[in-house]
């Protein structure tokens, strides 16, 4: 046999999109993430309609909506959800229907960007209804675990290369070395906390910040929380020790 | 009972091929029948390694495709009565390597009697090094003391606890030990290596022995013989304490202290 078909499942970014003015959409983007951008690294893209049911209207610009994702190193390859001119218009793009997509990952929401929106009670974040997602094994470079919708708690180290994500908050009770993503759907009261702050990445509800600055002695290597501090317009992470 | 040894790493040129090399010659030594397999389809090294190259007739994937049976394919070592070559194809690619194909040779393996299998595994985390691993009871992690290839290692300890046939079917857990290996506790003592302590506060997996880095690897290597064979050199005295420690026997570890130049040294600066 010359070919095999084989399952296979593969990790996309959600964009959701929460206004069809796509002019101000790329506007945001352009603010966040530049007009090209290394932060991306060939990313496949699924551009999530959900918030969008109402009307009947395609997206204008939507071609250069396409464009810009893909100078900033993403491929759209999939839609979920919206009216149904909005759905023609993505597929006749070449965008495959993904509505039984699940939110396995991180969602990359505009939600960081999106403080100038209107806040629309579809956008509002989910606080996290079920008890906590436990893992108690060490989470290694590569391996990457999400607490859809709930709390993470993790009692073993997770090094540098790992991933926690989760919608609420996340706690480690070890070294937290790699990278820690609270509020990944856009809940700003998410916190992250751990007994000892080595992480590569924080991130609460789309605001993160990296090691490249290096943490402040106070908190370095120490137990610490980390949450979001809205000043003015500005947002902020703010990392405090625990005594 | 035969017992599978992977030998992995995850970053290239960190020493897998010398450790497999000189581990499966030190079980032999011990008396153990022992074969030691190249994973790396496509870049053969092993069998330059173990100076065999000239008498590899038949390779692994000729007999994992049926092409020729285990007893032409087998190279018996010329200086250990119990210790047996697989070479890897030079001229095939690692897709020439199928699961099936892996554990019918494995189990062939076993069939014949042999104590140990040690699989050399290619770099990397493709299909070369899944295989390599995929079967494992028991496996060597080859670390140097440097930032990548700790986290490549970090990477392959967390393959090898959900890839794996043994995580796979929800068995117990792969044994895995730390093999520390191009360590020099002088350049450790001037921050220009990660300490052990470094990594294994990273890796957290017990240390079944830490080689120093020498010339001694090199030359072995460049006479096509195992380092372990190297008498009298602290190389082949590490590699002896590695077999020895995964025999179940302690040993202390040797060559991790730095030296202090002598008073001679320090006095006239040379």
């Amino acid at each position: 046999m010359s070919f095999e078909l084989k399952s296979t499942q593969w990790p996309l970014l959600a964009l959701a999109l929460r206004s069809a003015d796509t002019q101000r959409l790329m506007q945001d983007w352009r603010q966040r993430y530049g007009g090209e951008s290394g932060f991306f690294d060939q990313d496949a893209l699924l551009l999530d309609f959900s918030a969008l049911s109402e009307g009947n209207e395609p997206l204008a610009d939507f071609s250069a909506l396409l464009a810009l994702l893909r100078a900033a190193h993403l491929h759209p390859v999939a839609y979920r959800g919206g009216a149904a001119a909005l759905r023609e218009q993505a597929a006749a793009a070449g965008l495959a229907r993904a509505d039984d997509a699940l939110d396995a990952v991180q969602a990359l929401t505009t939600s960081a960007a999106a403080p100038a929106l209107d806040p629309s009670p579809a956008a509002a974040p989910e606080r996290p209804a079920v008890g906590a997602l436990l893992i108690e094994r060490p989470l290694r470079s590569g391996q990457q675990v999400y607490a859809r919708g709930r709390d993470l708690i993790v009692t073993a180290m997770v090094n540098p290369g790992a991933e926690v994500v989760a919608d609420g908050h996340i706690h480690v009770y070890a070294p937290l070395r790699g990278k820690a993503i609270a509020g990944a759907r856009g809940d700003e009261t998410a916190c992250i906390f751990a007994t000892c702050l080595e992480a590569e990445l924080l991130s609460i509800a789309g605001t993160y910040r990296t090691s490249e600055v290096p943490l402040p002695p106070e908190v370095r290597s120490k137990a610490a929380r980390v949450r979001l501090q809205r000043h003015l317009d500005a947002e902020r992470l703010l990392i405090e020790a625990i005594a | 009972m035969s017992k599978i040894v992977v030998v992995t790493s995850g970053k290239g040129g960190v020493g897998k091929t010398t450790t497999s090399a000189s581990f499966a010659t030190g079980l032999a030594l011990k008396g153990f029948k022992t074969v030691v397999i190249d994973f790396d389809v496509g870049l053969r090294n092993l069998d330059l390694i173990m100076g065999c190259e000239r008498r590899v007739v038949y390779d692994f994937i000729n007999v994992i495709h049926q092409e020729a049976n285990l007893n032409q394919a087998l190279i018996k070592d010329k200086k250990c009565d119990n210790l047996y070559v697989l070479a890897a194809s030079q001229t095939r690619d690692k897709d020439a390597l199928s699961q099936e194909g892996v554990e019918r040779v494995l189990n062939d393996l076993a069939a014949m009697g042999f104590d140990y299998i040690v699989c050399d595994s290619p770099a990397g985390i493709e299909i070369g090094a899944l295989m390599a691993m995929h079967y494992a009871d028991e496996a060597l992690v080859v670390t140097n003391p440097e930032v990548s290839s700790v986290r490549d290692s970090d990477r392959i300890l967390g393959m090898l606890s959900s890839k794996t046939r043994r995580a796979i079917e929800g068995r117990e857990a792969i044994k895995e030990h730390l093999l520390i290996t191009r360590y020099n506790p002088n350049r450790v003592q001037e921050g220009q290596m990660l300490s052990l302590q470094d990594i294994q506060d990273i890796l957290r997996i017990p240390l079944i022995g830490v080689i120093p880095e020498s010339e001694t690897v090199l030359q072995a290597s460049n006479q096509g013989l195992p380092a372990v064979h190297m008498q009298g050199t602290e190389v082949s005295e590490a590699y002896k304490d590695v077999i020895e420690r995964f025999l179940g026997q302690e040993r202390p570890l040797r060559f991790v202290e730095a030296q202090k130049p002598s008073l001679l040294k320090r006095l006239f600066g040379r």
